[in-house]
């Protein structure tokens, strides 16, 4: 009782003391992520001063007058293929954290007042500007998107400041609340079955992982409606080749003939997709398909996931593959 | 217990934890599995220079004499100051000590090797070429690089007796230089031509090759002599937790494909968007292997046609082989790291990429190991397996 009125007591301290990251205008920070709004369009957002921070990342003020680097990856496809204009302006509104577009819209010569500004262009993978600021002050930023055959204006308006200084004391408190935590953890003796249980899972997991022999195996679908066998044009499967590989599907001993198979891939562990889009390109017998693209980069566990859809019965199958 | 009791106990955890810890070279106890590993990585498993059908005179030797006068040639660019070789110097391994290159104007992009790229089904840090020959066209034209254009490089050729006789040898009789189509057609044959002298530009056989064979035979004195025994640790940890060979793996120390690793942005550019540009740029060359000058007629084009592309590849960079690495810096696709140090640090730290999606994780690797490693890619330096007069600009015949 008494550690949970000390953690409540710690939480709200380190909540009443002024942090300089809060949610102004069109940026917000939801969950650990910050967010750029464009009306209900959503970017994930953050800005770098590489020369001074190297990869220190900022969501809206930042401490130095310096080359700043902007970066907006799309969360919403429409951004990615609208026009983008990107504008900095410095603030004269007054309002500082709580300018909004209407108080903008009021400047009667915004190109005097504008530091930076990006013609509407559209970057089809991620938005980058960069902009050297020779001052520390108030800013506001203004990002609009034209989406195509959208009349709404998409806009996102965000007062930053340049040259802040300090980050608050979130790490005492963090590591005040941390503390407290592991201490009663111990105590409890709650750490000792957490961490076995850890390691019991892990175990499980590596078992599991450990029965791939893909080659060989027929593969079974997650609703157990199909069954899956591979051959591949390349023995044993090594990596850096190009190959194919040839596909049997069956459903309860027989051939499923005209179904549509979806095929991606990657290496769990290493958090990453395979380096090729292989595509299934046609049924060479009945239930007999042909996958080319194949490639694997690296040695280790590769998952490839089939989706199939076979007149409208749909299944994934899982193929474990050791390299 | 009593205090003498207390103290032995400490004392001798300390001095048996410093033991563990310490990197002990097990000479001469390789496993099966990483011998396998070592033997994917020795060069004797390095396959012949791939058969590129798309290039009819790729194996040809007239045509590789050919593309070494032209490789050495300033004439190719209008200023008559640029040749091939100005950035791609044989004694830095076929790269220029820069940051980025500069020809005539200054590149975006660090030089890179063209030491066994005849392996690599992409060329450039993006790929946004499919072919050595297709490669070779881009600098010419580039207004940063040699500055020219393919009618100023027909003219030259046209022009020089020596030039037009060494054409004709291996292309037959020059056409006529009226027509657009019939300049890019001799255009693609210069391309050519330089890629069968890149061909010839191999890596040679390093100590690191030595010590896989002294490992192979199971010869422990033999692996003594070759190497350190922080060369010998340093490789445990590339093969092992350093996870380089997720990468650096095959015998040129490359698999060749695309990976961000979180480089930080060059001073005063934007982030590079690296393959993600790369790769809508290949499907759009003319010279590619769809494209009508490949000579081998109805060819597949599976690498252009299941190039993966969007987010997966946006900030990322093709491997650089790790062979003669001493000479190749700086590093990175702008240069932006200096050092083998600089290099390994990045690589320990894994920092968050700007654009895209670092897959490296923090290896967590002490400083002693960071050191060992860098021992070890030492040991991948050797001389090119490369003759002699291909490593310089060909003697001009006497007439």
């Amino acid at each position: 009782m008494m550690r949970f009125y000390l953690l409540l007591l710690v939480a709200w301290l380190a909540v009443l003391q002024p942090h300089p990251v809060f949610a102004h205008g069109g940026v917000v920070e939801e969950e650990d992520l910050c967010v750029i709004k464009v009306n209900y369009l959503r970017g994930h957002f953050k800005i770098y001063q590489p020369l001074l921070d190297g990869h220190e990342e900022y969501c809206e003020d930042l401490p130095n007058a310096t080359e700043s680097i902007f970066v907006m990856e799309y969360m919403h496809d429409s951004l990615a293929n609208a026009a983008v204009d990107f504008r900095i302006v410095r603030d004269v509104t007054g309002k500082g954290r709580f300018a909004r577009w209407e108080d903008v819209e009021a400047i009667p010569d915004l190109d005097a007042v504008t530091v930076f500004y990006r013609e509407p262009r559209v970057d089809p993978d991620v938005l980058t500007v960069m902009h050297e600021f020779t001052e520390e002050g108030h800013f506001i930023g203004i990002v609009t998107a034209n989406v195509t055959g959208d009349d709404q204006v998409h806009r996102a308006v965000f007062p930053f400041e340049v040259g802040y200084t300090g980050v608050g004391y979130w790490p005492f408190f963090i590591l005040l609340l941390a503390a407290i935590q592991v201490h009663y953890l111990l105590m409890s003796g709650r750490l000792k079955t957490w961490w076995s249980a850890r390691s019991a899972a892990t175990a499980l997991l590596l078992v599991l992982v450990m029965q791939s022999d893909a080659d060989a195996e027929t593969w079974r679908s997650d609703r157990g409606l199909f069954e899956v066998r591979i051959e591949s044009s390349l023995q044993p499967i090594a990596i850096n080749q190009m190959h194919s590989w040839t596909l049997y599907l069956d459903s309860e001993g027989t051939a499923v003939s005209g179904a549509e198979l979806t095929v991606t891939g990657g290496m769990p562990e290493h958090d990453h997709g395979m380096p090729t889009r292989p595509r299934v390109t046609e049924e060479v017998a009945a239930g007999v398909y042909r996958l080319r693209g194949m490639r694997f980069h690296m040695a280790g566990q590769w998952e490839i996931v089939v989706e199939i859809d076979a007149g409208g019965r749909r299944d994934t199958v899982t193929i474990l593959l050791n390299l | 217990m009593n205090k003498t009791g207390i103290w032995v106990i400490l004392v001798t955890t300390v001095v048996l934890s410093a033991i563990a810890s310490h990197q002990w070279p097990r000479v001469g106890s390789w496993t099966e599995a990483e011998r396998a590993v070592l033997r994917s990585l020795w060069l004797g498993s390095l396959p012949d220079v791939p058969v590129d059908t798309s290039n009819s005179v790729a194996g040809d030797p007239v045509a590789a004499e050919f593309g070494h006068a032209l490789f050495f040639s300033t004439r190719l660019s209008p200023s008559n100051a640029i040749a091939c070789v100005t950035c791609h110097r044989p004694e830095l391994n076929f790269t220029d000590g820069m940051q980025k290159g500069r020809g005539v104007g200054q590149s975006q992009r660090n030089t890179m090797s063209i030491v066994g790229s005849a392996h690599s089904p992409w060329q450039y840090w993006d790929g946004r070429r499919d072919s050595q020959w297709a490669q070779a066209l881009s600098p010419i034209e580039d207004p940063a690089e040699h500055g020219g254009h393919r009618e100023h490089v027909v003219e030259v050729i046209a022009a020089d007796s020596d030039l037009r006789a060494r054409y004709e040898s291996v292309f037959g009789e020059l056409p006529a230089m009226d027509n657009e189509a019939n300049v890019d057609r001799v255009f693609s044959n210069v391309g050519k031509a330089i890629a069968a002298y890149e061909r010839l530009i191999q890596p040679g056989r390093s100590r690191f090759d030595d010590f896989v064979e002294a490992v192979l035979d199971e010869d422990p004195h033999r692996q003594r002599a070759l190497y350190s025994n922080d060369e010998i640790a340093g490789l445990r940890l590339f093969i092992g937790k350093a996870q380089c060979t997720q990468c650096h793996n095959g015998p040129l120390l490359t698999n060749n494909e695309f990976h961000n690793t979180g480089v930080l942005s060059f001073p005063g550019d934007l982030p590079d968007k690296g393959r993600a540009a790369g790769v809508r740029e290949v499907l759009r060359d003319p010279f590619n292997c769809a494209g009508r000058f490949n000579d081998a007629a109805g060819a597949t084009c599976d690498e252009l046609e299941f190039a993966r592309t969007g987010f997966e590849v946006l900030g990322a960079f093709r491997t650089p082989s790790l062979r003669n690495l001493s000479n190749t810096q700086p590093y990175m696709h702008k240069g932006q790291l200096f050092t083998l140090t600089d290099v390994l640090e990045h690589y320990n730290e894994a920092p968050l990429a700007m654009i895209g999606h670092n897959e490296a994780k923090p290896l967590g690797l002490t400083a002693q190991e960071l050191a060992q490693l860098e021992a070890f890619l030492e040991t991948l330096a050797a001389p090119l397996a490369t003759a002699e007069r291909w490593l310089s600009a060909p003697v001009p015949e006497e007439r």
